[in-house]
């Protein structure tokens, strides 16, 4: 998993996707071709950091290695270009969320691999303090 | 254009199979389904199959299949499509067959979850979703689902009662079938406060964790040793995008529509022709997205349609006929070929108490991820 990580990074760490040259469309995860226009002009585009929970869910369904996190928020988020992304919500309860609510990605700890294995960083959302 | 008839059945329980490997059960389900056709070597073999190679360690399941049923220079493959690997393997089965490359395939459907710890058997249910987008999160698709079982709740008005009622009509026609994992009548009431898994999915809204293997005998004309009593008559499959939310309507399964436009024009039928169908209600909500996506219900009605009857055993349109995935079972790549075998169990009056009144006509849907591939068969008695 370690190399598929690293070549990754840019995308658990900056959210990087991709722009559509032709129709400027975002994306996240990136694409091969414009899922609107079907081009394959396509620029590495960052996501904005912000955007509002659409649906959430409080998981006990929990893929081994991420035990110690049960249970997860896991959010269905609309990003402020429009792109839908699914991610872990944290530092809330589930009781202190509502759908409408704003939230900016943070970088946080995924997962560990052992006590002496890797440690995976990535995106995670948290709400925004009105 | 060729036939292909159904030429012998056979299935295992779906369950706790402790003391049966991955290949135990295969080779338990195939050898006995070529008894059952009266064919001693078939022309090919298919296995549907998600994920053996993380579940069992084991890849190559067509020759470590082959070698096991003394089948050794038989041609043999496996087929992945999710959580549609067993229909998809009728259908590449079917394929085969209408092709004229095999006169008889031996097609089966087998997995083994119970090998794995809890947390593990999560992590393969969830392979079908994207590696780098969600399992590295440890999003489960369970909680994919959960998501877009929220939105759908909301958008069409529905309680959390009335999501219950796809289980309860899964377990009561569990009840009687020998096969099934769950053999016990639930309530919507049972439904709507079991365990929360992912809200609003609760334990009983999810389709069970167990080991099966199914498999069957599919002949052309020429293949066949006996007169066959059923045909698969359409075999046909779709894909969508991967992510439900990048879909430009959420609500509507198109991979499923679109399998299923394929099949009826194949075999010349419009869906008031069907008697019976085998859905994929892996979850509540899937359920309900399935029957509108089949044309059996309006757009945001499955479940109104189902608290009236309408999906019933003795209903317009009788539905998981032996207890679907939530009461038979869902050994994941099995579960299109356990479909099949009902459905040859419908067709040719072997049902017992789950029969259905006059079936002459089935069909079968079969789905991997949410909705990102869907395979749909017809299936029709012969004579």
């Amino acid at each position: 998993m370690s190399i598929a990580y690293w070549r990754e990074r840019n995308r658990y760490y900056r959210i990087l996707g991709s722009k559509c040259k032709e129709c400027s469309a975002e994306f996240f995860p990136p694409v091969y071709k414009c899922r609107k226009c079907n081009s394959e002009k396509l620029a590495e585009q960052e996501m904005p950091k912000e955007g509002k929970v659409m649906a959430y869910t409080l998981s006990r369904d929990i893929i081994t290695g991420f035990e110690d996190q049960e249970p997860m928020i896991i959010g269905l988020i609309e990003l402020q270009n429009g792109v839908k992304m699914v991610a872990q919500i944290a530092d809330a309860s589930a009781d202190q969320l509502a759908v409408g609510d704003k939230v900016k990605a943070v970088f946080r700890r995924v997962s560990v691999n052992g006590e002496a294995g890797q440690i995976f960083y990535g995106y995670k959302f948290v709400k925004i303090d009105k | 254009m060729k036939k292909v008839l159904i030429a012998g059945a056979s299935l295992t329980k779906v369950g706790d199979h402790w003391n049966k490997s991955l290949l135990d059960l295969a080779v338990e389900a195939g050898s006995a389904a070529l008894k059952d056709a009266g064919i001693a070597i078939p022309d090919q073999i298919v296995v549907g199959n998600m994920f053996s190679g993380f579940s069992s360690l084991q890849e190559n399941l067509g020759a470590i299949i082959a070698d096991s049923l003394m089948l050794q220079g038989t041609p043999a493959l496996k087929v992945e499509s999710s959580g549609a690997s067993g229909a998809m393997a009728c259908n590449v089965a079917d394929s085969i067959i209408r092709s004229g490359q095999a006169n008889s395939v031996l097609v089966i459907g087998v997995e083994k979850m119970r090998d794995m710890e809890p947390n593990d058997a999560v992590h393969a249910a969830s392979l079908g979703e994207s590696a780098s987008f969600t399992q590295f999160f440890g999003i489960s698709q369970t909680a994919m689902c959960a998501l877009l079982t929220h939105l759908y709740m909301q958008e069409f008005e529905i309680s959390r009662d009335e999501l219950s009622v796809f289980p309860v009509i899964a377990h009561k026609n569990a009840v009687p079938a020998e096969h099934a994992q769950f053999r016990k009548a639930i309530t919507i009431t049972d439904v709507s406060r079991s365990m929360p898994v992912s809200d609003p999915l609760r334990l009983l809204d999810c389709a069970p964790v167990g080991d099966g293997a199914a498999a069957v005998v599919l002949c052309s004309e020429n293949g066949q040793t006996k007169n066959a009593e059923a045909e698969i008559s359409a075999s046909a499959a779709s894909t969508d995008s991967l992510n439900f939310f990048q879909r430009d309507d959420m609500f509507d399964f198109t991979a499923t529509r679109r399998a299923l436009a394929k099949a009826l024009a194949f075999a010349g039928l419009s869906i008031k022709d069907i008697d019976f169908a085998e859905i994929n209600d892996s979850y509540s909500s899937v359920a309900a997205l399935s029957v509108e996506a089949l044309g059996f219900s309006k757009r945001g009605e499955g479940v109104r349609d189902a608290k009236e009857g309408k999906f019933d055993l003795n209903g317009k349109i009788p539905i998981s006929t032996f207890g679907g995935l939530k009461g038979r079972g869902n050994p994941i790549g099995a579960t299109g070929v356990y479909q099949i075998v009902e459905a040859y169990r419908q067709l040719t009056g072997t049902a017992g108490a789950n029969q259905v009144k006059n079936a002459k006509t089935g069909l079968l849907h079969n789905m991997g991820g949410i909705d990102s591939s869907a395979a749909v068969h017809i299936l029709r008695r012969v004579g």
